[in-house]
C-alpha cells in the first residue's frame, strides 16, 4: 500500500504517471531510429518525420512538467496508477492470472482454462465471499463451454485446442461415426 | 458497374430487410450491453470478433452495426434511472433524464429517449445514404499529399476535440503512429522496431492492438466498484413502471422538429473525425437550451433536455462512418474497429469502394436504417425489462471482458503471441486511460501508420525525393492551414481565458483597494 503523503503534497498535482506514455514513446522512437539507420530512405522517411514530431512533442510536455514541479505545483508521484490502493492487490492479482491464462491456454485448451479463468478471477473479485461460490462455478462452466460450442463448434473458429477439445471431438466423432 | 439512383436505394433496403433474423437478436444484444455501464459497444464489437469474422463480410458489418445502433439506445437506460450514462455518449441523458425519473417520471423519459434516439438515428442515416454520392465525388479529388494532410489533420482533431489535453492527444496519436511504423519496410523488407519478434514482421496486427487499448483496459478499470449501482438506484430500478410509457412517446413526438435539428448536429459533428456522441450530446444540449423559451427549466427534467441529447448521440452512428468509408479514416473507436473486421476480409476503404462495391458501402448505411427501424418495433414494448441489465455486478463482467477478448485477438493468426501483445496493449491502455492519453488516439495512429508510409513514399517518388512536395498542392496547402488553425485556436482560447481572468483578478484587486482606502 503506497504511503500517505504528507498535506502539502496531497495539494500538489501528481504528475509522476504523466511521465510513462512519453518516456515509452521516447525509448521506442530511438530504439526504431536505431534499427533504419542503416536502411534506404524509402525505409527511414515516414518514421523519421513522425518520429521527430513524436521527440519534439514529448519534449514540450516535459518542459511543461518540469516547470510545474519546480514551481512547486506537482509533485513525482505516480497516484493515478495505484488509486483507490484497496484495489491494486486485486488488479495486480487479475493481472497475475491473465498472464497464467495466455500462459496455460495453449497447453489445456480454450475450454477448460476459460473455466479456471473465469471461476478463479471471479472468486478473487467477489473477495473469496463463500456465499456466490457456486452460482461463480455454474456460471462459469456455463460461458466456457457455450463459448466452445458457439464459437467452436458452430463458428468453427481457430481456438487454442486441449484434452477438453480433443476429449469432445473423440466424442463427436464416434457419435456421428466419422 | 451498378447505378446508384433510388431504385438502387429501394432494393438495397429490401436486401437488408431480409437479414431481419441477424439485426434483431443484435439489437437485443447491443441493446443489454448498451445499458452495462463501461461496456461500450467498441467492446461489444471486440468480444463478438471471432463471430462477426467467422459470418463473413456482409453479415458481420450488418451485425457490427446494428450492435452499435442498439448499444448507443441502451447506454441512456442507466443514464435516465441510475443516473449512470452506459457510455460517454449519453453522458448528457442524465441532466434532464435523471431529474425526470426522480419525480416518478422514469418510463416516460425511457419513451422519450427511445423515441427520440430512434427517429433521430433513422432520419440522419437517410440523409447519408442520399449525400454519399456527392461527397464521394469530392474525395477523388485527393491524392497522396493531400491525404497524408488529411490523415495527420483527423490525428490533430481527435487530439484537440476528443482528448482533454491537446498535447497528450497529439502524443498519443503520434505514439500510435510510430507504433503503426512496426515490421518490414515496403521495398527492401528491412525489420524496423520488431523487438527481434518475428511475429511483428507483417506490422502490428490490429485486433490484439484494439482488444487491448479497448477491451482489457475497461476490464482492469471497472473492478474499481463491485457492483455498478449503488443501493438507491437498485431501489429505483425495481420500481421503474411502464404504465405512462405511451405518454412519453407521445411526448416526443409533439416535438418532432426538436428531434430533427438536434439529430443533425448529431450527424455533422459525428462526420468530424474524433468529434464523437459525447461532445455532439453536450452541442445539442446546450444548443437546444440556448434556443428553447424556458432555458431555466432545462436540467430540472425538461423533455427537450432529454430529447437534444439522445437524438444527437444517435444522429453521430451515421456521421461517424462517412470518414470512414470515403476516405478510410475512422471518426471514432467503433469505426475504427469496423475499418479493422474490413481490412481481414481483405476491403479496401475509399471512394473506389462506392463505385466497385456499392452494395457494400451503401450496405452499411442501409442496415443502420433497418435497424433503426426494427429498434422502433421491437423495443419499445420491452423498454422497462430492460434497463435490469444495470444490476449486473462488475466481478463476472471484468473476467469474462478479459478471456474472451484475449482469445478473440487469438483468432485472425492463431499465434499465442498476439493474446500477450493485446495484454501488452492492456497495459498501454490502462496507462494512457489512468493519465489523460487518448486511446482511441493510439489505436487510430496504429491504424494510420503504414497508410501515412505508403501515401508518404508515393509522394516522394513522384517529387523525386523532394520533401517539399507535402506543400505542393493548393488542397493539401488548404487543409495544412486548417490543422494548424485546430491546433493553434484552443490555445490562443486558453491563453485568452487565462489573460481575462487575470484581468477580472486585477480590477477585483483595484476595487477592493479602493473601497479599503475609502473606508
Amino acid at each position: 500500500m503506497p504511503a500517505e503523503p504528507p498535506s502539502e503534497e496531497r495539494q500538489k498535482t501528481p504528475v509522476g504517471a504523466d511521465l510513462l506514455i512519453p518516456g515509452a514513446a521516447i525509448a521506442f522512437t530511438l530504439y526504431y531510429f536505431s534499427t533504419i539507420i542503416d536502411s534506404p530512405w524509402t525505409a527511414q522517411v515516414s518514421a523519421f518525420f513522425v518520429g521527430t514530431i513524436l521527440l519534439a512533442l514529448c519534449l514540450i510536455l516535459l518542459v511543461g512538467i518540469a516547470r510545474r514541479v519546480a514551481r512547486g505545483e506537482a509533485n513525482l508521484r505516480f497516484d493515478p496508477l495505484i488509486t483507490p490502493a484497496a484495489v491494486v492487490p486485486k488488479r495486480l492479482a487479475l493481472f497475475g492470472l491473465t498472464l497464467g491464462y495466455i500462459f496455460f491456454i495453449d497447453w489445456l485448451g480454450f475450454t477448460t482454462t476459460t473455466f479456471l479463468f473465469l471461476m478463479v478471477g471471479m472468486m478473487l473479485l467477489s473477495g473469496w465471499q463463500r456465499n456466490n461460490k457456486r452460482l461463480i462455478v455454474i456460471l462459469s462452466a456455463v460461458l466456457s463451454i457455450g463459448g466452445y460450442l458457439l464459437f467452436v463448434v458452430a463458428f468453427e473458429r481457430r481456438f487454442p485446442e486441449g484434452p477438453f477439445e480433443d476429449l469432445f471431438k473423440a466424442i463427436l466423432s464416434s457419435l456421428t461415426g466419422a | 458497374m451498378q447505378e446508384v439512383d433510388f431504385g438502387f436505394f429501394v432494393s438495397l433496403f429490401g436486401h437488408t430487410l431480409s437479414y431481419w433474423w441477424l439485426i434483431i437478436p443484435a439489437i437485443f444484444l447491443g441493446l443489454i450491453v448498451g445499458a452495462i455501464p463501461g461496456f461500450s459497444a467498441a467492446n461489444t464489437i471486440i468480444i463478438l470478433l471471432p463471430l462477426t469474422l467467422a459470418m463473413g463480410e456482409e453479415l458481420g458489418l450488418i451485425f457490427m452495426v446494428a450492435l452499435y445502433c442498439s448499444s448507443r439506445m441502451g447506454a441512456g437506460i442507466p443514464a435516465i434511472l441510475v443516473n449512470i450514462p452506459g457510455t460517454a455518449g449519453a453522458a448528457a441523458t442524465p441532466l434532464d433524464g435523471y431529474p425526470m425519473t426522480k419525480q416518478g417520471k422514469g418510463p416516460q423519459a425511457l419513451a422519450i429517449s427511445f423515441i427520440s434516439s430512434t427517429v433521430g438515428g433513422l432520419l440522419t442515416t437517410i440523409v447519408v445514404l442520399f449525400v454519399m454520392p456527392l461527397i464521394v465525388q469530392v474525395v477523388y479529388y485527393l491524392h497522396s499529399v493531400e491525404m497524408i494532410v488529411v490523415m495527420l489533420f483527423g490525428i490533430s482533431l481527435i487530439a484537440t476535440i476528443a482528448a482533454r489535453d491537446t498535447l497528450k492527444g497529439l502524443i498519443a496519436g503520434f505514439f500510435g503512429l510510430m507504433i503503426g511504423a512496426i515490421g518490414a519496410d515496403h521495398v527492401y523488407a528491412t525489420p524496423r522496431g520488431t523487438l527481434g519478434f518475428l511475429e511483428l514482421y507483417d506490422g502490428v496486427p490490429l485486433i490484439p492492438a484494439l482488444v487491448g487499448l479497448f477491451a482489457i483496459t475497461e476490464a482492469f478499470l471497472i473492478i474499481e466498484g463491485q457492483s455498478i449501482l449503488t443501493d438507491k438506484g437498485k431501489v429505483l430500478l425495481r420500481d421503474a413502471r411502464w404504465a405512462e410509457t405511451f405518454e412519453g412517446a407521445r411526448a416526443a413526438l409533439k416535438r418532432w422538429w426538436h428531434i430533427v435539428w438536434t439529430s443533425m448536429i448529431g450527424l455533422v459533428i459525428g462526420v468530424v473525425p474524433g468529434a464523437g456522441a459525447a461532445i455532439a450530446s453536450f452541442v445539442a444540449y446546450q444548443q437546444s437550451r440556448t434556443f428553447s423559451k424556458t432555458p431555466e427549466l432545462y436540467g430540472t427534467g425538461h423533455i427537450e433536455g432529454l430529447i437534444a441529447p439522445e437524438s444527437a448521440n444517435n444522429g453521430v452512428t451515421s456521421g461517424t462512418l462517412v470518414p470512414l468509408l470515403v476516405i478510410g479514416i475512422p471518426g471514432g473507436a467503433t469505426a475504427a474497429i469496423m475499418l479493422v473486421v474490413m481490412q481481414y476480409h481483405g476491403t479496401t476503404v475509399g471512394p473506389d469502394l462506392f463505385i466497385q462495391q456499392p452494395l457494400m458501402a451503401y450496405g452499411v448505411f442501409s442496415a443502420m436504417a433497418v435497424t433503426y427501424l426494427l429498434m422502433i418495433l421491437t423495443v419499445f414494448p420491452l423498454a422497462r425489462y430492460m434497463s435490469r441489465v444495470t444490476m449486473v455486478s462488475t466481478i463476472y463482467i471484468a473476467p469474462l471482458i478479459i478471456s474472451f477478448t484475449l482469445v478473440g485477438s487469438f483468432v485472425p493468426r492463431a499465434y499465442i503471441f498476439d493474446m500477450y501483445l493485446a495484454l501488452g496493449f492492456g497495459v498501454i491502455g490502462y496507462v494512457a486511460r489512468r493519465t489523460g492519453y487518448h486511446v482511441a488516439a493510439i489505436l487510430i495512429g496504429v491504424i494510420l501508420g503504414p497508410l501515412l508510409e505508403t501515401y508518404f513514399l508515393r509522394a516522394l517518388k513522384m517529387s523525386q525525393g523532394d520533401i517539399m512536395v507535402i506543400f505542393s498542392s493548393k488542397i493539401g496547402n488548404v487543409l495544412w492551414v486548417c490543422l494548424a488553425l485546430s491546433l493553434a485556436i484552443p490555445y490562443l482560447k486558453d491563453l485568452h481565458r487565462k489573460r481575462a481572468a487575470m484581468r477580472d483578478a486585477l480590477h477585483r484587486g483595484e476595487a477592493a483597494g479602493k473601497s479599503g482606502t475609502e473606508e
